[in-house]
């Protein structure tokens, strides 16, 4: 089998070349300039120059696909990806299973799997998919003891204008690979609670987050900072959930966490189930307790 | 200068009253009445805003059943003009979803459309990029501010590590991003004005032949330990014991 892979994460990329090596033949596209992506058993890398847009990547790729011959594309989930994988699917007319972490190749026949209703099922589905956008977990990042052959292909300018990037603001938290985190929510019940909690997290040598109203509607913390369905998906070591309640929106984006400790005033919190270790109390008389036992 | 606003809304099941069937893990959707999913809100308080600040007409399309009306009167209610239900939604069939979408679009005068950039439910994020192949207009993708100059749209993408400011000539596709806007409570007068006023209902044309065959949907299993403190001095120990040995 013959598979095409575009990557503009380097972290999820490594893990989709992975989960391909010893499977077929792949060739990876990236936008991005990492020597890395040639370490993954792609038999050749192709390192793309210029604007970096979802149309005329998408128009590149094709291309390369109608001249080679390629079974599956793996996409990264990404905003670029995503956008790629639609133009990809129009133009090579191939259906998309979209936002996969399973796929199991059997011919022509492929099942995959994803989360449905906002994170609170996995669907598991067999169908004719040929693109796929992959999150994170497909596979461990493993390097093939290869290396890639390498070239360059330059983006042609598509029907959008870049009149100017700029770096964001914010964007100095690595929530994806914090090791303890200790996120807040609507139980904070003020903006001045962050200050309060800080000291804590700093004990743990933690990263601050957020739930969805903390980060969106309140804005007492970065949306960056936020985790979630629609936020950043996290799998820590220890994930302490203070004040969140525990929709399935919040719970969908630390699922994977290792071990879950949630502090709610209410008992009846959905939070508690899914928590390994849980305190009925109140964030502000229960966090100075635990800071207490831990010095 | 006024501008012809395209707003696409979806529908989705009220996700929070979704509960889940202990014996089997399946989600039970009977009864769970559905609800305005959250960033078409924020697609359609984009569209309100473009104008309320420069004017035109604001036509929203909602594809997916006639339990769809309380959300179009919701759209009403926001400020949409005019509102076109199209029954017949098939769900986990992103391709059929924008053909259908697509073809509505063209028949209505438009300057910019604006939808969602991954909805709150299935989050694809796919229809953005299929719908502007479609139409053969250009993509703005995940806005976060946007601004209209004569005949072309700039705006902020909020990208995973920086912004860009794109800009692309209209007629022009906008998805955006949630941070966008705060989306409206409407006003009770509005509301009420909103139930009075017709959403043209029609059903889709256009048959999918969606290949794709469920195996299963469930609940994943948790295997939490759910131990629960209710004495915050003994927890607080616990916990303390729990977080210094993974530290460790």
């Amino acid at each position: 089998m013959k598979f095409l892979v575009f990557s503009d994460n380097l972290d999820n990329g490594k893990q989709i070349m992975s989960y391909l090596n010893g499977k077929g033949e792949f060739v990876v596209y990236t936008p991005d300039d990492s020597k890395e992506y040639a370490d993954y058993g792609a038999s050749r890398v192709v390192y793309l120059k210029g604007e970096h847009q979802a149309k005329p990547i998408s128009e590149l790729i094709a291309s390369e696909i109608k001249s080679n011959g390629f079974d599956f594309v793996f996409i990264t989930s990404t905003v670029t990806g995503r956008d790629l994988a639609a133009f990809l699917s129009q133009a090579i007319n191939a259906d998309i299973i979209p936002e996969v972490f399973d796929v199991k190749l059997q011919d022509s026949k492929v099942s995959t799997k994803r989360y449905g209703l906002g994170g609170k099922v996995v669907l598991e589905e067999e169908s004719n998919g040929k693109i796929f956008t992959v999150i994170p977990g497909i596979s461990d990042a493993v390097p093939s003891g290869t290396s890639s052959q390498v070239e360059t292909k330059e983006i042609q300018r598509g029907n959008v204008n870049i009149l100017s990037v700029n770096p964001k603001k914010g964007r100095e938290v690595d929530l994806e690979k914090a090791s303890i985190i200790v996120s807040v929510g609507r139980g904070l019940g003020k903006k001045e609670g962050i200050a309060q909690i800080e000291p804590f997290v700093k004990l743990v040598k933690g990263e601050l987050a957020g739930s969805r109203p903390v980060c969106l509607d309140y804005r007492w913390l970065s949306e960056d900072r936020q985790v979630g369905y629609s936020g950043r998906k996290v799998k820590p070591k220890i994930y302490i959930a203070l004040g969140i309640s525990g929709q399935i929106q919040h719970i969908a984006g630390m699922r994977d966490s290792k071990i879950v400790i949630a502090v709610n005033k209410d008992k009846a919190a959905p939070i508690f189930q899914e928590a390994d270790y849980g305190i009925v109390g109140d964030l502000y008389q229960v966090v100075p307790k635990i800071m207490g036992y831990l010095s | 200068m006024p501008y012809n606003v395209i707003a696409l809304i979806k529908q989705i099941p009220d996700l929070e009253l979704i509960k889940v069937n202990s014996s089997t893990s399946e989600p039970i959707l009977e009864g769970v009445p559905f609800r305005f999913e959250n960033l078409s809100k924020n697609a359609v308080e984009t569209a309100v805003r473009i104008k309320e600040k420069y004017g035109g007409k604001v036509t929203a399309i909602l594809y997916g059943s006639d339990r769809g009306t309380p959300v179009m009167k919701e759209a009403y209610a926001m400020g949409v003009d005019e509102g076109f239900i199209i029954t017949g939604y098939q769900e986990s069939n992103p391709r059929l979803t924008a053909q259908v979408l697509a073809g509505k679009i063209k028949q209505i005068p438009h300057d910019v459309v604006i939808l969602g950039n991954q909805s709150a439910d299935s989050m694809t994020g796919l229809l953005p990029g299929m719908i502007s192949a479609l139409l053969n207009e250009p993509l703005l993708s995940n806005a976060i501010s946007v601004e209209l100059n004569a005949n072309s749209a700039k705006i902020s993408s909020g990208m995973e590590k920086e912004v860009l400011e794109l800009e692309g000539s209209m007629p022009v596709v906008i998805s955006v991003a949630q941070e966008i806007n705060e989306p409206r409570f409407p006003p009770v007068m509005q509301i009420i004005a909103a139930g009075r006023k017709k959403i043209n209902i029609e059903p889709s044309s256009i048959k999918g032949n969606d290949s794709t065959k469920l195996l299963s949907r469930k609940a994943p299993k948790s295997d939490r330990k759910r131990v629960v403190f209710e004495d915050i001095d003994k927890g607080a120990q616990e916990v303390a014991k729990v977080i210094k040995e993974v530290a460790r």
